[in-house]
């Protein structure tokens, strides 16, 4: 066989499957599984602020909703393993339509604290003010892993967060820094 | 179907797959299988002391490449792999199942390529002559690997991760290979039926890659894909029952001169050939390849 003829071939079979890896991933519309970013909000509120003064708040999206925003601010998370003795401050900002939790803070067993890269952590996809659902990165074996879990407001200034995958679960219990 | 293709995978279930397959098989495969082929070989009076030591040996080979790919991944393999996923790829691609089968189906051809350079230039050769060096045909066979068997997959496997693939994903992908590889290494299983054998590689077909008779040299490379050689001109099918080994036999038991002697035979020919760049070409050359006088 030619070499040429070689080379066509292969290329050929190479930009065919990347082609269509990339496709799939890039170029296919699969609206049913993307995360559907609601807060569910039970209050009617947000709208009317903007109908009166439309120019002033053009994103309803970030108005201050009093349901679920007490969210927002610095959490600090106590953990006790293995890799990890201390604590972590998280800052939690309402981005779009949901919360992100960044690492803000890292805090030795001493009380002794370093700042965090600020890298996400969580991100809350729905809300109402007592229970939701989001999708949280865990680090296993140096990689990162973005797993499922469940938020539940305890009291004001509590809130826990649990995950389980594979056995490979925890609750951790968020407080009001 | 294209919903199902596209949606998006956990990391955590893709390592689980791959590790049931990749990491498990060796117990409920790899290790029943040699069993029964060691009760064939009863059966049929050919469990002799040399095929007992020849898979004693070909296990030893692995500890030695699997301390070179050990060394060498933790050394180069993950941080290359990131630096060019980070800085010369193609937008990164997301993790579903059509991305996992293609990378798959990718890191199949990149198998292909790399299998077919490792017995047409002279270097390659002078390691991967050690996994044809067996006369028998088993299992522990395809345990069997030269000093330098781990790198030439990395320089494949690279092009993949340039593509948008996930250098873990990659990786993975590599050992699927290598493991369904790994399973054709046996004479129990005869031709299967015909439209496996046309599209997969199957024992047959690599019976026919480890075979000294002259028209079985060099043919079906595949990992698990035979249509890679049906299309680049490089299949043969089982016909004449196949002679293994090598074309100069050695003749060993002895699990370092089995290692080494294609690097040792290398060494050889490049003392017999005069000037340095004539040297060097030797290296890509293939290796029967001899400078004019
Ligand atoms: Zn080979």
């Amino acid at each position: 066989m030619k070499n040429s003829t070689l080379v066509f071939r292969s290329l050929g079979i190479i930009i065919f499957l990347a082609g269509l890896a990339h496709l799939f991933s890039f170029g296919i519309d699969t609206s049913d599984d993307a995360p559907t970013p609601t807060i569910e909000t039970n209050a009617v509120p947000v709208e009317q602020p903007e109908a009166e003064n439309p120019t002033e708040k053009p994103v309803a999206n970030t108005a201050y909703n009093p349901e679920t925003d007490h969210l927002i601010g610095q959490w600090k998370v106590a953990y006790n393993t293995e890799d990890f003795k201390g604590a972590i401050v998280y800052k939690i900002k309402k981005e779009s339509k949901v919360f992100n939790a960044y690492t803000h803070q890292y805090q030795d067993e001493n009380g002794y604290a370093e700042k965090a890269k600020g890298s996400k952590a969580l991100t809350i996809t729905s809300f109402n003010g007592s229970k939701g659902k989001g999708i949280y990165n865990i680090e296993y074996e140096g990689k990162q892993y973005e797993v499922d879990c469940k938020i539940a407001q305890v009291d004001e200034n509590t809130f826990t967060l649990s995950y389980d995958y594979y056995g490979y679960g925890d609750v951790e219990t968020w407080k009001r820094q | 179907m294209i919903d199902f293709l596209a949606k998006k995978l956990d990391w955590l279930d893709v390592h689980h797959w791959f590790y049931i397959f990749n990491d498990l098989s060796l117990f409920y495969i790899i290790i029943p299988f040699f069993v029964l082929e060691l009760i064939r070989y009863a059966y049929l009076k050919r469990l002799d002391k040399d095929l007992v030591l020849d898979s004693i040996a070909n296990v030893i080979t692995f500890g030695g490449f699997f301390l070179v790919e050990v060394i060498l991944g933790i050394l180069a393999i993950t941080k290359v792999y990131y630096w060019v996923y980070n800085n010369i790829s193609l937008p990164h691609l997301e993790l579903n199942w059509a991305t996992v089968i293609c990378c798959v189906l990718l890191a199949d051809f990149a198998y292909y390529w790399e299998h077919r350079t490792m017995h047409r230039i002279g270097i390659g050769w002078a390691t991967h002559t050690v996994h044809h060096s067996s006369p028998h045909f088993n299992m522990s066979v395809a345990y069997r690997f030269g000093p330098l068997d781990a790198i030439m997959p990395v320089v494949f496997s690279l092009p993949i991760v340039m593509l948008g693939f996930d250098p873990i994903l990659v990786l993975l992908s590599e050992v699927f290979v290598q493991v369904f590889q790994t399973l054709l290494h046996t004479e129990i299983i005869g031709k299967l039926t015909k439209p496996i054998e046309f599209i997969f590689n199957t024992p047959s077909h690599h019976r026919v890659h480890h075979g000294s008779n002259r028209q079985y040299w060099d043919k079906n490379y595949a990992g698990i894909l035979i249509i890679w050689d049906r299309m680049l001109g490089t299949f043969e099918p089982e016909k004449e029952k196949v002679v293994y080994g090598i074309s100069q036999p050695i003749n060993s038991v002895n699990p370092i001169v089995v290692f080494f002697h294609g690097i040792t035979r290398f060494v050889k020919k490049l003392g017999q050939i005069k000037g340095f760049s004539n040297k060097l070409l030797a290296f890509v050359k293939p290796p029967d390849w001899m400078p004019k006088q």
